[in-house]
């Protein structure tokens, strides 16, 4: 039975077991065969700018300690002493010299290792008490791409270049568009949703349809009108995915971003069009701000234009934590910086005029699954079954069309194969 | 010292700023601000006590950083006849309490700190509850009555317990 669900046969037809969304044995699953294996974004490396700068995220339920060490280089451990089990850093974020717990003292420096316990000599007469045993549990593997940071608890995942594959080219957009690199906008902003982080992924994975149906009044806020329809004949849009790793977009340069009703943010686009073309030549130039969305595999996600970038993390099966922060060029003006830090949060925050209609429909779409009953009638994903192209300049597999699931699709396909994968070797590639 | 009118009538202002709020008397209750309020909720960062970075600031993300204008966009939203979140109406209930008056910077204008809950009712089961500290400078206009120049609100919670902010504070 198990099997049958996680081999998600009516997908390419077009049907999701809505299943996947509720059974909390699938999530547990989730968390051993996904969030233990995947890389999983844990920082942008402007969140650590010295020595000792340190901040807590999770990867899956465990909660994970990044590090600026004092080599420069970027650690990740398990935030809990191998003493008691209790956290060795309570604060989200900060600079420290090393980590003290707060139950029996012991204390961590910057690379994770065991510097010192509190009643010393007491430990020194026990044969079993190896200092160098007890450090802080470190992540598998550690590497960035352009500046953001991820990390992965399974030594034999993909090396990060591997497992991002071609999305790689579409990341660039957003990470390579100028010649400064990029940093995150100052704090982060979390809250929770009663929802499958599922749902939240998929949606910024492919979901161009919701926009202008969900967020008609907050287009009206921000733009004095609704969302542009997005289906016409003469729209040139793409649904693009790697590995699992989807982003949906047109070509229009600037929808998303005009949506934060800001002219700065549009003059800085318009008049840096020329270098972004430059860099990424004329297709991906049209990318950096335009109506789309994206989700890195399995919980990462982000907006072009609006440059909000979140994480969906896992707190049971119906429960999502949801981290924000706001991306920018690190050498935009710093008013162009504000501008987007404030729209950002004006567009896709929990008091934002889009988010704010986003919750709920997600959370609905969760609890009904409550009912047994409910649960047994499958759910559509059908729309684009024809439109898989070959791109002459566009890696991956290239659907055409917005309005479209093959994303979604590609997402839940993607599920199904680690799910079912007991090893990294067993993933189809 | 602020008179015991003065306390009385900052009092009497902000309950009834309270009710527009849990009314949904969106408009009546911009007219409250000046042309040039700042309204200001930063978002509070779980931060150590010996962090000179402090648990929030000015340069960080914020739930809202708002002018007037700003404020306006977000009315055109829940008014919308397309928010279809607001429909049913959420039952915001907003608590306000230990007003302190005192007078402000500027001649004419009161330094108003205060503590609120605001407690919210939504769909069938949903609910949520967010409390925090305001600070608030008010200032006296020509008619004679107080209007909201600033307001500093700061939410005791790091991460947010509720899906949204579907209301002001």
């Amino acid at each position: 039975m198990k099997d049958d669900l996680l081999a998600l046969r009516d997908l390419d037809d077009g049907w999701l077991d809505r299943r996947v969304f509720w059974d909390r044995d699938v999530y547990e699953l989730e968390l051993e065969r996904i969030f233990a294996r995947c890389w999983l974004f844990v920082a942008h490396e402007s969140q650590l700018p010295k020595p000792g700068s340190f901040l807590t995220t999770w990867m899956g339920e465990d909660h994970v300690l990044v590090v600026r060490r004092r080599d420069g280089s970027i650690g990740a451990y398990l935030n809990s002493c191998p003493h008691r089990g209790n956290r060795v850093c309570t604060a989200e974020a900060g600079t420290a010299r090393g980590f003290v717990c707060n139950y029996h003292g012991w204390s961590f420096d910057l690379d994770g290792r065991l510097a010192g316990v509190h009643e010393s000599a007491a430990f020194g007469r026990e044969p079993t008490f190896d200092r160098s045993k007890l450090g802080l549990t470190p992540v598998a593997q550690l590497d960035t791409y352009k500046g953001l940071v991820f990390a992965t608890f399974d030594p034999d995942a993909p090396p990060l270049r591997d497992f991002l594959g071609d999305f790689a080219f579409y990341l660039d957009v957003m990470l390579d568009n100028d010649e400064g690199g990029t940093e995150f906008a100052g704090g982060s902003i979390t809250s929770v949703l009663d929802c499958n982080w599922k749902i939240a992924a998929e949606n910024f994975a492919g979901d161009a349809l919701h926009a202008g149906w969900t967020h008609a009044s907050g287009a009206e806020a921000m733009l004095g009108r609704g969302v542009a329809g997005l289906s016409g004949d003469d729209t040139e849009s793409y649904h693009v995915n790697v590995n699992g790793h989807c982003w949906e977009f047109n070509l229009d340069g600037v929808g998303n971003a005009a949506t934060l009703g800001d002219r700065r943010i549009i003059d800085y686009l318009r008049a840096n069009e020329a270098r972004f073309t430059e860099r990424l030549g004329p297709l991906r130039a049209k990318m950096v701000g335009s109506i789309s969305s994206v989700n890195v595999f399995p919980n990462f996600s982000f907006l072009p234009g609006q440059n909000t970038f979140r994480t969906w993390q896992p707190k049971g099966p119906h429960r999502t934590e949801l981290h924000t922060w706001v991306l920018v060029n690190r050498d935009a003006p710093e008013e162009v910086k504000d501008a987007w830090r404030k729209g950002a949060m004006m567009t896709f925050s929990p008091s934002g005029v889009f988010e704010m209609d986003d919750g709920e429909n997600w959370e609905l779409a969760t609890r009904a699954n409550q009912g047994v009953v409910t649960r047994r009638q499958r759910l559509y994903y059908g729309l684009g079954s024809d439109t898989a192209i070959e791109h002459p300049e566009l890696p991956g597999n290239v659907h055409r069309g917005q309005v479209n699931d093959a994303n979604q699709r590609a997402f839940y396909r993607r599920w199904s194969e680690l799910l079912r994968a007991g090893t990294w070797d067993e993933v189809p590639s | 010292m602020t008179s015991l009118e003065t306390h009385f009538e900052v009092q009497a202002f902000l309950a009834y700023e309270a009710r527009l709020l849990d009314e949904e008397r969106y408009p009546e209750w911009l007219g409250l601000f000046t042309e040039d309020a700042h309204y200001w909720a930063p978002g509070v960062e779980n931060r150590g006590r010996s962090d000179k970075e402090g648990t929030y600031a000015p340069s960080r993300m914020a739930y809202f950083d708002d002018t007037l204008d700003d404020l306006r966009r977000r009315v055109t939203r829940f008014t919308a006849p397309t928010a279809w979140a607001e429909d049913p109406a959420t039952r915001h209930l907003h608590v306000v309490s230990n007003i302190e008056v005192e007078d402000g910077e500027t001649a004419g204008e009161l330094l108003v700190r205060s503590v609120f809950v605001n407690y919210r009712g939504q769909g069938d089961v949903d609910a949520a509850t967010l409390y925090g500290r305001r600070e608030d400078v008010l200032r006296r206009v020509p008619d004679g009555g107080l209007r909201i120049a600033r307001r500093l609100v700061v939410l005791r919670h790091a991460v947010l317990p509720a899906k949204n902010i579907n209301t002001f504070f």
